[in-house]
């Protein structure tokens, strides 16, 4: 047994389990401290990684540390980390909290974890389930609104029906195949494509990619704000990571999959970017947002190519960059009397929160791809990438809808600058977490823009050595 | 000497950073006159330096950047792109001197006008497609929020359209971009945003013609050209004084400087081939902007129309690739900058003391701000071209190049330099003039006015000494200029 590999994992799994005995005792009056030991746990554990001898293997062979599975396990830290430490004011603020919170958003977190270091469908079931079903909980946590239940019931039924064919793909792949392993040899067993088929549906719904879309913005929308920037980070990121290895080694056996990848990008792009423009809610546009931005991350997958992969890599970690620093923003606004995300509560936001607002637009900015935002570096690697590998039609797809997509962001900057304010509200307070998050993510949404080599370069090497 | 170049670029905007932390209005509004002062002093340096007699770019500094992407920081000037450094830094120079008084938060303001130098410093220096692109880009952030909060009654609906059309002729210019450097790709089997290594590539005539249209739409949107000019009135009638005096000084020569950078060089075929196309919008332009012109009753809106009229000479006397045309043209992108600049600083001086740009409401301004009239009378001359100022030497020199190639289309554009006269003296007729016309009480209130305080001199001194100059010995300038002739069109 070699606990060494399974460091992060255990290290979180203890802070998991002392929360939780904690919470038994300490209840909600000591949510704050909760929150920070969840983050204590995080940061450990996050450190924890330098620690870790890579390549292994251990658990019978079912678990396996590479440099690609630490580097996104350091990032889904990272991102965790600061969701955790900008939720806890929110929490606090709404009358209905529960201090069960942090740890469920590290047993997310675990569950994750778990599916990127493995090279077995079901193990990557596993890790997949957990984090599923917590995120359901997690998303239904206020109790007393109304969009919270209907929200985490959608997903919660759409959510287990991308499960079931998940595990439906993974059976018949066992089938036709007789392993599990994702590094299969492949077949041409028509039991084998449908395999494939499910699990790219599968992970397609789990992405909020176009036809598999329906419970992502009442999800979005209906989630606390805080547990709305974990789901619109952390799983991108995670399910990224695992697209890319299973495009590797499983869906590239499939023969039609660059078809069907594709038409499933290109109906997210452009659904997502022009349902977008028929939001009245921020919150929701960024929900259509993400599913535009789903439409751009698959389409970088419609070719086996190690340097479009690494792009595309990057490109989710900045996105998540961006889109972290906007919703903590939008949590923050959260806090306000009376406050519904509806366009007309933006309206002259600027007088009201000069620097709330200018962080904002920096994040919207950065998300239309107007550099020197990372975003854009990310858009125009997996735009070159595209046309590396004679995919000159996607990539001008892919340009015209980033270029649809700048005229929603662009509405709600107008909103917030250059409209006089109409209703005033008793301003927000920004919690020690929520400057922190939203400092860190500003610098870094700049300076990844500015120095991406460093990033790119580190993916690139994981990626190639994986 | 090369870092100097990347010094002028980035100490405004270092500036910037630091007033954003201290904020105070009076460190932020000194550092910035100084930073200023510095970047012109060290623009005027290497503007000496330049030896106009070498080929080629000077002052190049090449860093690697992003190496997989194949881009670089590479910066470096030409003639022309070192007169325009020189006119930007004197323009910013003069428009902190003369916001000292500004009141309405002065530290965001400040900061705002630092990061537009910085940005325009850096379209003019840049040789690396997604440098320029970045400062490209960066221009329109600051001065859409510089419209959008100090502009007058419609700002809003004017940084508006100001964003919506700069930021849509920038998406065309980045798929030009995008297409040049996908063929370099095909042809090479490396990307390289390198501007140098494109120059030298030689397209193929499809892609020319593509890529010109392309970067054409980007730059004319910003120019701007018939018949996309309709965003410039509105932004500059609702502008702040400061913004108006940048957005026509300098901004308006990103459009046309990118003809002369970029186009000509890298699709000279695709060039010669839309030459009718671009002398019949510049003509156009030239003609119907100045008739628009004398139209206006509002001064800032008769300004923006002859600015729109000026660059249809720029225009011109660019695509007549002409050696003399050609110095023209890059003679009146610095000869209009410094006399719009003059002119919209003038419209502001006249709002600043009676609070209204209607001609309508003023009048036989003259006798009470007698300071004031020279300075708006010199500008204003030097704008429509009088022998002994910059324009003149600009218009002769577009003028004498066209005519040589294109004798009728040089015709044309010559009567619109005569309209050019028309309605600036009508203009300075009904608001400096006029004075019987002035009802009694208004020229009471008149007698209480102010004539021009030091930082009001200062910055008219500084443009006019500068227009002064290059209209009384144009040599070294042309030489300069010559410069840019002789690597675009060869010879």
């Amino acid at each position: 047994m070699n606990w060494n590999a399974l460091l992060p994992e255990l290290i979180l799994s203890a802070g998991i389990l002392v929360i939780f005995f904690l919470e038994l005792i300490l209840k909600e009056k000591y949510y704050k401290t909760l929150s920070l030991l969840g983050f204590i746990t995080v940061v450990a554990s996050a450190f924890s990684i330098f620690y870790v001898h890579y390549p292994a293997t251990t658990l019978l062979g079912g678990f396996t540390v590479s440099g690609f599975s630490l580097l996104a396990k350091f990032i889904l830290l990272a991102v965790t980390g600061l969701v955790l430490i900008s939720s806890y004011d929110f929490f606090s603020n709404k009358d209905s909290v529960y201090s069960e919170i942090p740890y469920l958003y590290l047993i997310a977190l675990l569950g994750f974890m778990f599916m990127l270091s493995s090279g077995n469908l079901a193990i990557i079931f596993v890790g997949l389930e957990l984090a599923s079903i917590t995120m359901y909980i997690l998303v239904g946590l206020l109790r007393r609104e109304y969009l919270s239940k209907e929200g985490a019931y959608k997903y919660l039924v759409i959510g287990t029906a991308g499960t079931s064919m998940y595990v439906l793909g993974s059976a018949l792949i066992y089938g036709s195949t007789g392993s599990l392993a994702v590094k299969s040899l492949g077949s041409k067993d028509p039991i084998f494509a449908f395999g494939v088929l499910f699990l790219i549906f599968a992970l397609a719904l789990k992405v909020s990619a176009v036809p598999f879309h329906f419970w992502t913005p009442d999800a979005y929308e209906g989630a606390p704000t805080p547990t709305t920037s974990f789901l619109a980070t952390v799983p991108k990121i995670a399910f990224y990571f695992l697209l890319v290895k299973l495009t590797l080694y499983l869906f590239s056996a499939l023969p039609s999959w660059k078809i069907i990848v594709a038409v499933v990008a290109i109906a997210s792009m452009f659904y997502g970017n022009f349902m977008a423009y028929a939001q009245r809610s921020v919150k929701r546009l960024l929900a259509y947002s993400s599913i535009a931005h789903a439409g751009y991350f698959v389409l970088a997958l419609t070719s086996v190519d190690l340097l479009l992969m690494s792009a595309l890599l990057f490109y989710v970690v900045v996105y998540a960059v961006a889109t972290l620093g906007a919703f903590t923003v939008l949590s923050v606004l959260e806090k306000k009397e009376g406050w519904s995300h509806h366009f007309l509560d933006f309206k002259g936001l600027f007088r009201e929160h000069p620097y709330l607002s200018s962080a904002l637009a920096l994040f919207l900015f950065a998300l239309i791809g107007i550099p020197p935002m990372a975003v854009f570096v990310g858009k125009l690697s997996i735009f070159m990438g595209l046309v590396k590998n004679d995919l000159l039609i996607f990539a001008i797809a892919f340009a015209v809808a980033s270029i649809i997509s700048a005229g929603y962001y662009l509405k709600v900057i107008v909103y917030m600058f250059l409209h006089p304010r109409e209703r005033a509200m008793a301003p927000a307070r920004v919690s020690a977490g929520e400057s922190f998050t939203l400092m860190l993510t500003g610098v870094l949404i700049l300076l990844l823009g500015i120095f991406p080599g460093f990033l790119m370069d580190w993916i690139r090497f994981t990626l190639f050595h994986e | 000497m090369e870092i100097l170049l990347t010094v002028a670029i980035f100490l405004p905007l270092l500036w910037a950073g630091v007033i954003s932390i201290i904020r105070n209005e009076w460190i932020a509004k000194g550092g910035a006159v100084a930073v200023s002062a510095v970047v012109f002093l060290i623009s005027l340096v290497l503007f000496l330096n330049f030896d106009f007699s070498k080929e080629g770019f000077q002052f190049l500094t090449r860093v690697e950047w992003i190496p997989t992407l194949g881009i670089s920081y590479q910066i470096g000037v030409d003639g022309m792109a070192i007169s325009l450094i020189l006119m930007t830094a004197l323009l910013f120079l003069a428009v902190f001197i003369w916001s000292w008084r500004i009141e309405d938060r002065p530290v965001l303001y400040t900061a705002l006008f630092l990061m537009l130098e910085t940005a325009c410093l850096g379209v003019f220096s840049a040789l690396d497609f997604f440098l320029f692109y970045i400062f490209w880009e960066g221009m329109l952030i600051p001065m859409y929020f510089i419209i959008g909060f100090w502009g007058h009654d419609r700002k809003v609906y004017a940084a508006n359209k100001f964003f919506i059309y700069t930021f849509f002729g920038s998406l065309f210019l980045l798929l030009g971009l995008a297409s040049v450097i996908v063929y370099g790709y095909f042809q090479s089997g490396s990307i390289t945003f390198d501007y140098l290594e494109h120059a030298r590539m030689g397209y193929p005539l499809w892609l020319q013609t593509l890529a010109f249209l392309l970067f054409g739409i980007g730059f004319a949107v910003k120019i701007p050209m018939f018949p996309v000019h309709t965003w410039l009135p509105d932004a500059h009638v609702e502008a702040p004084t400061a913004g108006s005096v940048i957005l026509a000084g300098v901004l308006l020569k990103m459009g046309t400087y990118g003809f002369v950078r970029y186009s000509l060089p890298m699709f000279p075929e695709a060039s010669e081939y839309f030459v009718p196309l671009i002398f019949t919008l510049s003509v156009i332009a030239v003609i119907y902007a100045a008739m628009m012109a004398i139209a206006q009753n509002h001064i800032k809106r008769l300004i923006a129309y002859s600015s729109i009229s000026h660059m249809g000479i720029v225009t011109l006397g660019t695509f007549a690739l002409e050696h003399d045309a050609l110095n023209g043209a890059v003679y009146m992108m610095i000869a209009h900058g410094l006399s719009s600049g003059a002119l919209f600083f003038a419209a502001g001086f006249i709002y600043d003391r009676i609070h209204s740009y209607e001609m309508n409401n003023l009048g036989g301004l003259a006798r009470y701000l007698p300071n004031f009239a020279i300075a708006f009378m010199i500008a204003g001359l030097a704008g429509i071209g009088l022998p002994g100022l910059a324009g003149f030497v600009a218009e002769f020199l577009v003028l004498l190049g066209t005519f040589k190639a294109h004798p009728v289309w040089a015709f044309i554009a010559g009567t619109g330099m005569i309209l050019g006269a028309g309605y600036f003296l009508y203009m300075y007729k009904r608001t400096m003039l006029d004075e019987e016309l002035v009802p009694e009480e208004r020229r009471r209130k008149w007698s209480q006015l102010r004539d021009l305080e030091p930082h009001h001199i200062l910055p008219f001194a500084m443009i006019l000494t500068v227009a002064f100059i290059l209209g009384i010995y144009p040599k070294p300038f042309v030489d300069i200029m010559s410069h840019t002739a002789r690597l675009v069109l060869g010879g």
